[in-house]
């Protein structure tokens, strides 16, 4: 059985479904497009995902 | 053996490329008095494995450096040497991780020191035609302390050789080295194109000539280049050649190619326990965690694909020290990279976190990381 939970998009506050999530999982906001990581599931914590930087280097 | 003095010993063991023997032998006796099994494998890689469960995570570093030997010495909390950042501050970090973590019965870890990495990857081509794929794999490259480095581009390296009949410079007739240049532009153009659009450097074609050759026996002239393009994702060894023969169409001019070597450009997933683990490892030891996108090429470009397991490289480091004459690495960096190193294998093996740090313990670690690495008793802490 799935489990459902409702969360806010830090972003543009639209209302995200999010199933079957587990911490530290990268979710796509559906309205705006931007990366969220899932920080913490108690208490639920959403927050913009790491930004990905270009780098010199090997 | 602390991680300091692992680390030192390491530099100490002055590796370039195609002589680390002394540098691998130096790690698999200190990785054996650190309770690895350990062993050098044919191709001269050092590897040691520790834990005796079935499922395998592989942390592979390189254990040669480009050449030029930095006097090694420790400055404050500062450590200097040649591979400081790339990569033997990786790699050891990956050792004192490794031993220093609590093991589930269900897993083993491998650390392995590959050779050849700034050369012809020879350690790191062997491992994927001769090793089994593990469960995941991390890349001892530096990212900083509370990065992860997701992507490398690609990279192609190619020798261009043009022969004309020796002739007058009076007569009109196209040179050697007219044609080299006619190329090199036709093909610097269509790359212009395909770049047209993409602003990150990590998405463009990145071409560049590294040398070129003229010589003559009297009848005929011979002209070379010698061309690296970074590649950005997506591009296959068929789009390359596709482009060549593009180019020569546009040029009706036909060079000799010779391909020098070859790498796929490599981006690894970022929805996988592996990045997750090491999410949470960064935020739990006060750090941030980034993602980067590397334009240069790892060892990740080659087992990324071989082995098709999830793959990120981390290290602590500064990587614009890499192949520096000033490369160091900050020792209370290096400590940090060692817990968030061994958090997250203790995340990865499903062991449960006593230890969930506060604010204020966080704080603490960095400024007893800073203090400690200072008075060169930097393992206490942990």
């Amino acid at each position: 059985m799935s489990t459902e939970i409702i969360a806010n998009c830090p972003e543009c506050d639209a209302e995200l479904t999010l199933i079957d999530v587990m911490e530290g999982e990268i979710i796509v906001c559906s309205d705006c497009g931007v990366d969220l990581e899932l920080v913490s599931l108690e208490p639920l914590t959403l927050e913009l995902a790491p930004m990905e930087q270009e780098d010199w280097g090997e | 053996m602390d991680s300091v003095s692992l680390l030192t010993g390491l530099l100490q063991h002055f590796s370039p490329t195609g002589a680390e023997s002394e540098a691998v032998n130096y790690l698999v006796g200190a990785m054996q008095l650190m309770g690895f099994q350990s062993y050098v494998d044919s191709m001269g890689n050092a590897v040691g494995k520790i834990g005796q469960g079935s499922r395998e995570i592989v942390l592979l570093g390189h254990i040669d450096t480009v050449p030029g030997e930095i006097s090694v010495r420790q400055e404050d909390n500062i450590l200097f040497g040649r591979g400081a950042v790339d990569a033997k501050g990786p790699l050891a970090s990956f050792v004192a991780a490794a031993s220093a973590c609590r093991k589930s019965s269900d897993w083993h870890i491998t650390v392995i020191g590959a050779v050849g990495e700034e050369g012809d990857s020879r350690g790191a081509k062997f491992l994927c035609q001769n090793y089994p794929a593990p469960e995941m794999v991390v890349i001892g490259e530096p990212s900083g302390w509370e990065a992860i480095t997701l992507g490398y581009k690609g990279s192609l390296w190619v020798e261009l050789g043009f022969r004309q009949p020796a002739s007058h410079t009076a007569s009109g007739q196209i040179s050697a080295c007219d044609c080299a240049v006619i190329f090199w532009n036709q093909l610097a153009k269509d790359l212009q194109l395909l770049n047209d659009g993409k602003n990150r450097a990590f998405d463009r074609f990145s071409p560049s000539i590294r040398s070129m050759k003229f010589n003559s026996n009297g009848f005929e002239d011979y002209a070379s280049l010698k061309i690296n393009i970074r590649l950005p994702q997506g591009t296959d060894f068929d789009a390359l050649q596709a482009l060549f023969t593009a180019c020569i169409e546009t040029t009706q001019i036909t060079p000799e190619i010779s391909i020098l070597d070859y790498m796929p450009p490599y981006l690894a997933e970022k929805n996988t326990s592996l990045v997750r683990a090491f999410l949470s490892g960064i935020r739990k030891n006060g750090g941030t965690p980034g993602f980067k996108l590397k334009t240069g090429t790892a060892d990740m470009n080659l087992v990324g694909p071989a082995w098709n397991c999830p793959a990120i490289a981390y290290g602590a480091g500064d990587s614009n020290l890499d192949h520096t004459a000033n490369e160091h690495i900050e020792l209370p960096e290096y400590l940090l990279g060692i817990q968030v190193l061994k958090d997250s294998l203790e995340r990865i093996q499903g062991i449960q976190d006593n230890n969930s740090n506060t604010k204020s313990d966080q704080q603490n670690m960095l400024a007893n990381a800073k203090q400690l690495a200072k008075d060169k008793k930097p393992d206490t802490i942990w």
